[in-house]
């Protein structure tokens, strides 16, 4: 649920008064940190929800059906007179549930998660960056705990996008043995992303 | 372990290509994990493209200003909002069959649920545990009169769960008691309240602690 904003109450005088001293004064709520439609609410976060959502799942296409997914089903019942700290948390919540429920449908369990708090930085933090503050550094992490060949098979399967075949080919093995290494190393990288994350 | 499946999803991501669903185990979970946080680092793809962008901008525009739409570009629709239309029309059908029944409450089998669009009498949510994980469904059905409907599946529970409704304006308003029965309950009642000011909904333990909570999307 999301609480109204506390916008700040600004103290206007009447400019009627002819004296100069305020007969009357009106107090008047001023939000200077709302969007001003729904465009500048997609404007603002398109780019940066793509982003987390493609971090989320790593390929295009879910990335684009979700982030579609999230502002379809968010905007409609937005409230603008929100602060845009609340709205970018409304579209995580919904970003949330909304990757929960397309990893519900596809693998049966939550693979990859939004927590509306500590990737609100994804949000806020400014448009244009190449790429997902986290994600080289989280990758660098677990290749770094990991062994030569488990490493390389790795880096070259998602970081260079190589074939099974064209790995093989690059690490002077079988096919059948490339894919065992990158089991393997998958296995193992798993135990070190786990106790990264710990 | 489903290492098949788990190979034509990992080739997937690595190609960049939609990966193929398939029911994981918790060590598949793990590793693809790991390959999507690999995958992630790549340099690229993880800034939008700028005619999916500009193709939602549209979409937006359409959805939420239908009286402008102009039936000349044709919409994109994806394989996902297909099956979130045929859910909404299978929900519709339930919705209806709420209106020969005042309140019954029995264990269930596992519904799916989705958001539907705007301006549709009938609004899903999923409800989430403190630790994310889904346990059950709410639909609220805006009629005369409007109903509401959950299913909760709560593993090594049982007993009362009660469920408020948080409303735009702030108000809570007390939705009714699910019984669970080994783990499972579902429950329907008829609501004196405009189902289309619900933001959220709570259930509750006995004891008053939160156990799921959901937000109308």
């Amino acid at each position: 649920m999301f609480l109204a904003p506390k916008p700040p109450l600004t103290r206007v005088v009447d400019p009627s008064s002819a004296s100069g001293e305020p007969d009357v004064t009106h107090l008047r709520v001023v939000d200077t940190d709302s969007y001003a439609d729904w465009e500048s609410v997609y404007r603002d976060n398109v780019e940066r929800l793509y982003r987390l959502m493609y971090a989320r799942v790593g390929n295009r296409a879910d990335a684009e059906d979700l982030t579609s997914e999230v502002f379809r089903t968010a905007l409609g019942p937005l409230r603008l007179a929100s602060s845009k700290g609340e709205v970018r948390s409304y579209l995580l919540t919904t970003g949330q549930t909304v990757l929960a429920s397309h990893w519900r449908r596809t693998l049966g369990a939550p693979v990859t998660t939004i927590d509306p708090e500590s990737d609100m930085n994804s949000l806020a933090e400014p448009s244009g960056t190449e790429e997902p503050s986290d994600a080289p550094q989280r990758a660098r992490k677990i290749l770094a705990a990991l062994p030569d060949r488990y490493r390389r098979i790795l880096e070259l399967r998602f970081l260079e996008a190589c074939s099974i075949k064209e790995a093989a080919q690059a690490m002077e093995v079988s096919v059948s043995n490339a894919k065992v290494l990158q089991h393997r190393a998958l296995r193992m990288a798993a135990k070190a992303g786990l106790e990264v994350e710990q | 372990m489903t290492t098949r499946r788990l190979s034509a999803f990992l080739d997937a991501l690595a190609a960049g290509r939609r990966p193929r669903p398939f029911q994981a185990d918790p060590e598949d979970v793990e590793m693809l994990r790991v390959a999507i946080a690999l995958r992630a680092a790549r340099p690229g793809d993880s800034v939008p493209d700028e005619n999916f962008v500009a193709e939602l901008h549209q979409q937006l525009v359409d959805d939420l200003n239908p009286s402008e739409q102009t039936n000349i570009r044709p919409l994109k629709v994806h394989r996902g909002r297909v099956a979130l239309v045929s859910v909404a029309a299978g929900l519709a059908l339930v919705g209806g069959t709420f209106a020969v029944a005042e309140t019954t409450n029995k264990s269930t089998a596992q519904q799916s649920a989705t958001a539907v669009p705007q301006g549709q009498a009938l609004r899903t949510a999923s409800f989430q545990s403190p630790t994310g994980q889904i346990v059950g469904q709410i639909v609220l059905y805006h009629g005369h009169p409007s109903w509401v409907y959950m299913n909760v599946d709560l593993p090594h529970s049982n007993g009362p769960v009660k469920c408020e409704l948080h409303l735009a304006n702030g108000e809570v308003v007390a939705a009714g008691t699910v019984q669970l029965h080994d783990g499972s309950g579902e429950f329907s009642q008829s609501i004196h309240m405009d189902a289309g000011r619900a933001r959220g909904a709570t259930l509750y333990d006995p004891s008053g602690a939160v156990v799921a909570s959901a937000i109308f999307i």
